[in-house]
């Protein structure tokens, strides 16, 4: 055929990966992270003049040691995947909601009350209390919603600063609207809601340790949402919407509807999460629970790659760590920050565009490939 | 007569991408201090010549002389460096920041290496808006501009960045009659004081207004060097369109049916509020292809956008599918009547890059014809469906859950044509079908556009393959500036009438 042409279009250098680069781009990320995450614990922990052989030992016996060890990991496991949950529900639509926590606070702070002042028989009495809070952090994540669809403002900012909103109006709330919460000494203990009756505590799953219930919950929340993206068409709509807007609009999709459906679900999500907490851990709503429970969670979503089921995995490693620092802390009086100093600079690792680095490495070298041929040539 | 100064030569260029000859030994000459206009049809050429002038691409082979030395470039900033200026059709400007960020960003003057020195910044600008009489407005935000605006703030740019040649990517498309005459002035003033322009166009009145020299491509070759006294517009155009035809479409003669769609006064504003389609008129009858011809940028993508749905038609404007006023209809809605869309961006709205191959193949077929649970995926029905595109067009690949990336781009296309065309839909737009890719993918997208046609399905055809339209349509209709204008029917005109009036050439015939 002769090289009579139509008309073409370039295609970009490294658009399209071969498996092998794949391999190597996910080696080196996960590789790299790793030794990284080593050694700036490592050097942390030299710092505090202790052994970071002793302290990975302590993490370890603190995380699986004995069976209060491996019901503290469990424990943390539970919020971790509900909140990464809600991240991946999110982010797999292309929705930035940045506002899980503020709307676990306002979920866990409804669960207090619920729990508190209603009385209900138990099973009925949880059940509302998670449907209440699910639907209060849904509540919550209206308004970013709202807001960013009918007057555009980005809910990366919106849902942001609500996290502020709803931590200081439970605080408020709490403070100075209830004030009723009884510490054990019958003191007045203005950083809490009163303790919820018996009827609404969430039983434990390991007698004697602190995993409760909220764990199967959780791993459903992760499965469910496992299966809403792999085998519903609901799913399949959510995802083309995060991947690729004008793609799906053509494609006939709701865009508008199904953008609604990622924030109400991801907040019905964080809500739920934060009820679970204050009935299952705390027995109350102490202000400010949720703090980190929000970054915990889009930053385990972050390292899960979006997958659900790899965020049950990645949860579990990120709450062993979370238990066994505590542990740490006590035996060899490392602080336990360290650890969450390192947790959190992994996130950073992990993030860093490999595939970009790869990619222009390897352009490079076919780039001076070329020059040393044409000046072979020549 | 004096041996010219040349401020640029380019010698024996030549630049392939796979088996395609981008650019095929090119040799230009560009004299200091005039606007030289390379003219020449999608595709023939001219873009890649340019990135290779600015260092986007690398070439296999052939010289660059700027003012008589040969270099070559470390990178595109190294271009930039060498006083070589590209404006390009897509502005290249933040707009969340002021006019004055957008003209220093990158090229600050430094105090002590570190601070930028605003005075020293502020007083070249102004030098330069005083040479070359420029007045903007430096301290509004870029986005609060309008592009006529905005395009002298790129021309400032590059000269604030210190260009002796400035190259122009269709730098009118965009523009206004008023905008493009402002354009025309700076642009001579430009010269006057001694820069020059390379001015990349395929409207040929503009090129004629504009340009002392005037180089032909086409095809990767370049096809004559004429001054604008030495040759009509109808020689020009020849020059540019005339070419054998390498693929013919066999059409069958057939009776068309009642119209299918039907389209009223349709006018449609662009999304700067500009009215871009200027109450067109259109019937598709049943079985009938109607192709619309047009230079890029005369108002398709509104008119095709509005057709499906994706962009609200002006009040006045009415689309009847069938009888159904379907003016305000939304995609899936029409999708569910029947109605099929090719876009033009394969990988922006056709297909899905991310996703895999049945994703991106069940998606709006899932909307109009759904599965038998409204809430599962049907594997099964899926697999049959993909595994139907696969066979019947052809698609080259290994199974259906690789990524849609990792195909080809006739490959991608003939998934996302083919996901169109086996929808049972009774009518399909198709904007582009054969953009990108190679003449056997065409071939074979052609013939199934006829065969559908001819099985009772209406098309409407939008393509920028002058030779597209023509080989494929029943009925041409040219679109120049919003409004169609009448192109005669398969086979009535020729190439060269045509493409004279897609450049509003012969406009009166309405």
């Amino acid at each position: 055929m002769k090289n009579k042409l139509f008309s073409f279009r370039v295609k970009k250098l490294g658009k399209d990966l071969a498996q092998n680069d794949r391999l190597i781009i996910n080696a080196l990320k996960y590789g790299i992270s790793i030794v990284l995450f080593l050694l700036c614990g490592s050097v942390l922990i030299l710092l505090q003049g202790q052994s970071p052989i002793a302290a990975l030992e302590a993490i370890f016996q603190g995380a699986f040691g004995n069976k209060m060890a491996i019901g503290n990991t469990l424990r943390w496991t539970a919020p971790c995947i509900m909140t990464g949950a809600a991240a991946i529900v999110a982010f797999k639509a292309g929705v930035s909601n940045l506002g899980i926590a503020g709307q676990v606070t306002i979920g866990g702070f409804l669960a207090g009350l619920i729990g508190a002042f209603y009385e209900l028989p138990p099973l009925a009495h949880i059940t509302l209390i998670i449907v209440v809070a699910g639907v209060a952090g849904l509540l919550w994540s209206v308004v970013p919603a709202i807001l960013r669809l009918f007057f555009n403002i980005n809910e990366f900012i919106t849902s942001l600063m609500l996290n502020y909103v709803a931590n200081f109006l439970t605080q408020y709330l709490t403070q100075q609207v209830l004030a009723g919460g009884l510490d054990s000494w019958g003191y007045v203990n203005m950083e809490a809601t009163p303790t919820v009756l018996s009827s609404a505590v969430l039983p434990d799953l390991i007698h004697g340790t602190s995993a409760t219930l909220a764990v199967p919950i959780a791993l459903i929340v992760a499965i469910a949402i496992a299966f809403l993206y792999k085998y519903t068409i609901q799913g399949y709509e959510l995802k083309q919407v995060g991947e690729n807007l004008k793609f799906a609009k053509v494609g006939g999709v709701k865009v508008v509807k199904q953008f609604l459906i990622i924030f109400l679900l991801s907040g019905f999500i964080s809500g739920m999460c934060g009820g679970i907490e204050v009935i299952g851990t705390y027995k109350k709503f102490n202000t400010g629970f949720a703090d980190t429970m929000g970054w915990d969670g889009i930053s385990i979503a972050r390292i899960a790659e979006l997958n659900p089921i790899a965020l049950i995995f990645v949860s579990f490693i990120w709450a062993a760590l979370k238990a066994g620092a505590m542990q740490m802390e006590r035996v060899i009086s490392v602080n336990r920050l360290t650890v969450q100093i390192v947790q959190y600079l992994f996130v950073l690792f992990v993030s860093v565009d490999y595939e970009g680095i790869y990619l222009r490495a390897k352009e490079r070298r076919a780039k001076k490939q070329y020059r040393k041929e044409m000046e072979s040539v020549a | 007569m004096d041996k010219p100064d040349y401020i640029l030569q380019m010698k024996e260029i030549r630049k392939t991408f796979g088996p395609l000859v981008a650019n095929d030994n090119i040799s230009l000459n560009i004299e200091r201090g005039t606007v030289h206009a390379i003219v020449g049809e999608n595709g023939a050429g001219k873009s890649t010549l340019m990135n290779i002038l600015t260092d986007i691409y690398k070439a296999d082979s052939g010289d660059i002389i700027l003012n008589g030395k040969k270099v070559v470039f470390k990178n595109s900033l190294d271009a930039a460096r060498h006083g070589i200026g590209m404006i390009y059709q897509e502005f290249m400007l933040y707009p969340e920041l002021s006019v004055y960020d957008n003209l220093i960003l990158g090229f600050e003057e430094k105090k002590l290496g570190v601070f930028i020195d605003k005075k020293a910044c502020k007083k070249k600008i102004e030098q330069i808006c005083r040479d070359y009489s420029f007045d903007l407005p430096m301290k509004t935000l870029v986005k609060d501009l309008p592009v006529a605006i905005l395009q002298q703030v790129e021309i400032v740019k590059a000269l604030y960045r210190g260009a002796d040649i400035i190259i122009m990517d269709e730098p009118t498309s965009v523009l206004t009659p008023q905008g493009i005459q402002g354009l025309f002035r700076a642009m001579r003033n430009l010269v006057s004081s001694g820069k020059t322009i390379i001015f990349i166009s395929h409207k040929l009145k503009e090129v004629f207004e504009i340009a002392d020299r005037i180089t032909v491509m086409k095809d990767g070759k370049i096809s004559g060097e004429v001054l604008p006294g030495e040759v009509t517009e109808n020689q020009l155009a020849s020059m540019m369109v005339g070419r054998d035809v390498i693929l013919q479409a066999n059409k069958v003669e057939v009776d068309f049916g009642e119209p299918v769609l039907s389209v009223k006064n349709l006018q449609v504003k662009d999304k700067d509020g500009v009215l871009r389609v200027k109450g067109v008129d259109l019937d598709v009858r049943r079985g009938e292809i109607v192709g619309l011809a047009g230079v890029a940028g005369s108002g398709q993508q509104q008119l095709v956008e509005a057709l499906f749905g994706l962009r609200a038609p002006e009040t006045g404007s009415a689309v009847y599918f069938e009888d159904t006023d379907i003016t305000r209809a939304t995609p899936r809605q029409r999708r569910c009547m029947g109605i099929g869309y090719v876009p033009q961006d394969r990988l922006g709205a056709g297909a899905n890059g991310q996703s895999s191959i049945w994703e991106t193949a069940i998606m709006g077929y899932h909307v109009a014809h759904g599965f038998k649970s409204r809430f599962l995926l049907n594997f099964r029905q899926i697999e049959e469906f993909t595994g139907r595109i696969v066979d019947n067009f052809a698609v080259k690949c290994q199974k259906t859950s690789d990524k849609i990336r990792s195909l080809s781009g006739g490959n991608i296309q003939k998934v996302v044509v083919g996901r169109e065309f086996l929808q049972d839909n009774k009518l399909l737009i198709i904007e582009d079908p054969t953009r990108g890719i190679d003449v056997g993918a065409i071939e074979f997208i052609w013939k199934k556009i006829i065969d559908l046609a001819a099985g009772g399905v209406s098309v409407l055809l939008i393509s920028h393959e002058l030779n597209e339209v023509m080989q494929l349509a029943d009925t041409i209709k040219v679109v120049y500036e919003g409004q169609l204008y009448d192109g005669g029917a398969h086979g009535e005109l020729t190439e060269e009438e045509i493409g004279l009036i897609m450049m509003g050439g012969k406009s009166d015939e309405k």
